[in-house]
């Protein structure tokens, strides 16, 4: 017999929204009192600080950004001689149109997107399923499964940049992964931290619900894609920021790993390669297309990201 | 929960597809498939589409065999990588001064039986087949194509500074005059030199031997010689006093030729053949180029180079066979026979790609007059514009490369060159003599 | 009526956390009707994506230190390759490198963060958007950032950053022409790309201050100095510990920005110690070093292992103060 487990309907947007905001680590004061901020002084101090808060992060945060965005339709010529000015040898559009159909900054932007996707399928599969199993399936070796993935955290990256590769090139069963993406997304999939996120959600849930399901007869599996999985979305929303982004940053392990096979690889890579065959004004364009991507999902997701990099900052606290 | 599954399901399949795609498919039909090496990344179509032209033609003749080309760059990390993979196209080209390390490592295939079969074991330059063998003998590649080291100079900025292009300077004193006039006059850089990426020291040990410098005797390391000093004393006053040489001095050997390319530089040291290579991966305007001998002083000597085809060792015999059979007429046959020759210019000429471009010989001088005649109604280079060389060069006979851990060697150099060209106050003595000590570390090591 | 019938709120406490069965209730035919072997199978992609992506090489990473191989042969060689390693001039440089590179990051990107993340966090308005501006580096790959400020460094009078300090007078620099430069024109960009990662997370654990310890402290007649001297910083420091250990292994092991700026020069002034495995690795002796590069990775992780454990233990002593 299988019953439903019931849970709150979803809000609609506006108040998802609002919810967000309410449920944000809001305090109602930081440092300054009400009283403080009627203070002249303090009311000086909150302008300067806007002024340098403004003036920093336009200036030095989106400042390099927007010369890109400028750049990428300048000729070289301008580039190289009148940096700072604005196109004083007009708009140059070709650039783009060169970046796409020369440089194919289309088809490596589109291995990008396809990398970034099965990395973000293959690594929340693996998180997520070691999370249930280490967290609310317990099993005898739970204590293993975690104590190993604990130990892994802290080995740095580099010792197994060498010894990796070559498992990969040459795995002792099954073929090669080179040239291969899934020699990127396996190896990826194998992080640590990911499983402690949302292990340390899992730990988190209201134990009931789960027991209320075990007494009406579900298995491991309907638990785990009925409860576990929707009642874990904020979670999973972070996970996948930082699984997606960090697939969009690694230069090193897939500039190894596509090295035989151009046609596979993201623009990350394929970028640096070409670019002392490339003009200027040509690899500017190409780099501000790269930017899109990100930039994009950034502003769509801004909330996500942001709660999650602040998550981030809890949790290694 | 119809949305997350959606999503998930959607994902999935996605990179499934993108995996399946990322899979290499195995060999088709029972032909052999061979992987062999075409050009570095951003080369033009117009190369791979005279490629495509030659690969049929050799299918033809070779109905069993499969060609692949394989985009394909002779660069330290994308050989080691793909060395570790296994990934390497089963025939690849490789330097002179690369080779000897490599089949050191044993990571070469020996062909000494295929080429004495082939019967041209004895046509070759014996000088330039010595650097394809190991102390036994065992020959462990096909020399295919040799150069000596040129200037290379830029018509239209000799044209703006006031300069003579068809009258290129002819020595070291001169070189530094006409980079001088170009600095002032057209504020480009007058002169470059490599500096990173293990070019750095090579150039500087070119640039050495002109003035009679020798890097390595036997096995020690000489690299504190005049000419050496003599070169990096060059450098700093023409960096530092005259202010010729620009200012940016992290070039390897992609970044000098883009930077000539466009505009950028008046003068450099680098391979007679470079021409092939600048117009068809970095855009050069032909018209710009000029080639002459590199200045050789009294007692000093020109540094030749090259490239060899090789097969790796893991290979088996079928493919090796095949592979052979690739390298024979592909890269040799085209040097022996006049139908060879013909073909290989024709189908270049015909894709706009260059013909002609200066080489130095890796057979005898008789076989390499008897291809020039016959390329010659194909020759499509500027030769005019490379008279200074053409006619140089028959009074310079080619030395090799120090042949011992030559790439470490020369990134310990690039290290004296930088230093050189960045620091006012480098000691060049110092610098030498630790640089020196290093290499005789490794030599001993 | 039972205790727990009075007092419901005990039963949480005797509520066991598991949903499998205890060891006693086992056998096979048990174990797999109980969910056992579906559980397995939840945990197999996990077990063999961490076996061979994670701990076999890292075991592997061990047993190639020992040996020295061409990736088609191996032999081995004991501890031949560590005393190569330790003999090799450059190592030394590159210590001192990286060193410096961490020692700059703490200087030019550890304060900063901090002091833009409590201005953040108190002013009343635009909070969001500032959260986005000061993100937005973090999310630009590295590579392109790489690429673009390798254009803003140009060292021609005409370069970016020159022409910007020419408008204040200054001569042209070198930057990453110059190995005096060089090192620092690095750490300012790789600061320009992760400082709003931290600013993020200390403006997080800073909203996170529970408010009633501001109030306390201005019962007590704190000003706004004492109140961050006494409640703010305090409170941080937790966060601040960790970010700062966090940093210096991640500064440790910089590769991307010696590798695509300057490759290392110039004359070996931007050497890093994971440029040097990489080179071990993957250039130069052209596969022939293998052995080299792992031997150097491990003493890096040794030694950062031993360094953290040591930052603990005296954080530990700090913070029970």
């Amino acid at each position: 017999m299988t019953t439903t487990v019931r849970l709150p309907p979803r809000p609609s947007f506006r108040a998802r929204r609002k919810l967000d905001e309410s449920n944000e680590p809001e305090a109602d004061r930081g440092i300054l009192s009400v009283h403080d901020r009627r203070k002249r002084s303090v009311r000086n101090g909150q302008i300067l600080s806007h002024i340098f808060l403004f003036g920093g992060l336009v200036i030095v945060g989106l400042g390099p950004l927007l010369w890109l965005a400028k750049s990428a339709v300048s000729t070289t010529q301008d580039t190289l001689t009148q940096p700072m000015a604005l196109w004083p040898s007009g708009i140059d559009w070709a650039n783009l149109s060169q970046a796409w159909f020369d440089v194919e900054v289309g088809k490596f932007f589109f291995n990008t997107v396809a990398i970034a996707l099965g990395q973000w399928v293959i690594s929340l599969l693996i998180a997520a399923t070691a999370a249930y199993v280490m967290s609310v399936l317990r099993p005898s070796y739970a204590r293993f499964m975690e104590a190993a993935v604990l130990a892994t955290l802290f080995v740095p990256a580099v010792v197994l940049l060498v010894p990796l590769f070559v498992t990969v090139a040459r795995p002792p069963i099954g073929p090669s992964l080179l040239n291969n993406y899934l020699g990127i997304w396996l190896p990826t999939a194998a992080n640590a931290f990911n499983i402690l996120i949302i292990k340390r959600f899992f730990d988190n849930l209201p134990f009931e619900v789960f027991e209320a399901a075990r007494t009406d007869g579900a298995g491991p599996i309907r638990m785990f894609w009925s409860i576990a999985l929707p009642m874990s979305k904020p979670i999973l929303g972070v996970a996948s920021v930082f699984i997606v982004i960090a697939s969009l940053k690694d230069y090193l392990w897939p500039s190894l790993v596509l090295r035989g096979d151009v046609n596979l690889q993201p623009l990350g890579v394929r970028l640096p390669d070409i670019e002392s065959q490339t003009e200027l004004d040509v690899t500017l364009a190409s780099l501000a297309i790269s930017t899109l991507i990100p930039l994009v999902l950034f502003l769509i997701f801004q909330r996500v990201f942001l709660r999650g990099a602040g998550l981030g900052g809890a949790v290694k606290g | 929960m119809k949305s997350p599954t959606k999503v998930i399901a959607i994902a999935a399949a996605f990179a499934t597809v993108a995996s399946l795609a990322a899979c290499s498919t195995g060999g088709s039909d029972g032909k052999l498939e061979l992987r062999v090496a075409t050009f570095p990344p951003g080369a033009d179509q117009a190369a791979y589409d005279a490629f495509a032209v030659q690969e049929e033609q050799f299918e033809k003749e070779n109905p069993n065999i499969d060609i692949i080309g394989v985009e394909y760059e002779w660069k330290a990390p994308t050989f080691t990588a793909q060395l570790a993979a296994g990934s390497l196209p089963d025939v690849f080209t490789v330097p002179f001064t690369d080779a000897k390390t490599l089949l050191e490592n044993g990571q070469l295939a020996d062909v000494t039986k295929e080429v004495t079969d082939l019967g041209y074991a004895d046509k070759f330059n014996p000088i330039i087949l010595d650097a394809v063998k190991d102390a036994d003998g065992n020959i462990f590649g096909f020399p295919r194509q040799a150069y000596a080291l040129g200037l290379q100079y830029n018509r239209d900025l000799f044209e703006q500074a006031g300069l003579d292009p068809d009258s290129p300077p002819t020595t070291w004193e001169e070189v530094r005059e006409y980079a001088k006039q170009i600095a002032e006059k057209t504020g480009k850089a007058g002169y470059a030199t490599m500096t990173k990426g293990a070019t750095g020291g090579w150039q500087l040990t070119a640039q050495s031997v002109t003035r009679g410098g020798v890097m390595q005797d036997g096995t020690t390391s000489t690299i504190d010689n005049d000419g050496t000093k003599a070169t990096l004393q060059y450098f700093h006053d023409l960096r530092w006093e005259d202010n010729s040489m620009g200012d940016n001095f992290l070039l390897d050997w992609g970044g000098i030729n883009q930077e000539f390319a466009a505009g950028n530089i008046g003068m450099y040291t680098s391979g007679s053949d470079l021409y092939t290579a600048l117009v068809r991966d970095f855009s050069l305007d032909p018209a710009v180029y000029g080639l002459t001998t590199i200045p050789v002083e009294e007692g000093g000597n020109v540094l030749g180079g090259g490239d060899i085809a090789v097969i790796p060792p893991t290979v088996t015999d079928d493919v090796k066979a095949a592979a052979v059979k690739w390298i024979d007429w592909y890269y040799m046959q085209k040097l022996l026979t006049e139908d060879g020759a013909v073909r290989d210019a024709k189908a270049l000429a015909d894709a706009d790609q260059a013909v002609g471009t200066p080489v130095l010989p890796v057979l005898d001088e008789e076989t390499e007059a008897q291809r020039l005649k016959w390329i010659e109604p194909y020759v499509n280079v500027p030769r005019e514009q490379m008279k200074g060389f053409f006619d140089g060069i028959v009074n310079q006979t080619p030395v090799g490369e120090p042949k011992l851990h030559t790439q470490e060697i020369y990134q310990i150099l690039d290290n004296v060159v930088q230093a050189v060209l960045t620091d006012q106050n480098a000691d060049i003595d110092a610098l030498l003599a630790q640089a020196n000590k290093d290499a005789q570390a490794l030599i001993d090591g | 009526m039972t205790v727990l019938e009075e007092r419901p709120e005990l039963q949480q406490r005797l509520r066991p956390r598991r949903v499998t069965p205890r060891k006693r209730d086992r056998s096979p035919i048990t174990w797999v009707r109980r969910g056992g072997l579906t559980t397995l199978l939840l945990a197999l992609p996990m077990i063999l994506v961490f076996a061979a992506y994670s701990w076999w090489p890292i075991l592997q990473a061990i047993w190639m230190s020992f040996q020295k191989t061409n990736l088609i042969t191996y032999q081995f060689v004991g501890i031949d390759n560590f005393i190569a390693v330790l003999n090799d001039p450059v190592l030394g440089i590159a210590v001192v490198n990286t060193l410096y590179f961490a020692v700059l990051a703490l200087i030019f990107g550890f304060p900063l963060p901090i002091l833009m993340a409590v201005l953040m966090s108190e002013v009343r308005k635009l909070k969001g958007f500032y959260s986005a501006l000061a993100y937005l580096p973090v999310i630009v790959p590295p590579v392109v950032a790489v690429l673009l400020w390798t254009v803003f460094y140009k060292a021609s009078p005409t370069g970016v950053f020159n022409t910007i300090l020419g408008w204040v007078g200054i001569p042209p620099q070198p930057w990453i022409q110059d190995a005096t430069q060089a090192m620092p024109s690095l750490v300012l960009e790789a600061t320009w790309a992760a400082a709003g990662g931290s600013i993020i997370i200390y403006l997080a654990a800073l909203l996170a201050v529970p408010p009633e310890l501001y109030d306390a402290a201005e019962v007590d007649g704190a000003g706004i100095w004492r109140k961050i001297w006494h409640v703010t910083l305090p409170q941080l420091r937790g966060v601040i510990f960790v970010m700062l250990i966090l940093q210096v292994i991640a500064t440790a092991q910089v590769f991307l920005e010696p590798y695509l700026f300057t490759s290392g020069g110039p004359n070996n002034s931007t050497v890093t110690v994971l440029l040097l495995i990489f080179r071990y690795a993957f250039e130069g002796s052209l596969g022939g070093k293998y052995g080299q590069a792992t031997a150097l990775s491990l003493m890096l992780a040794i030694f950062l292992a031993l360094a953290s454990f040591v930052y603990f233990k005296v954080t530990q002593k700090w913070s029970t103060n």
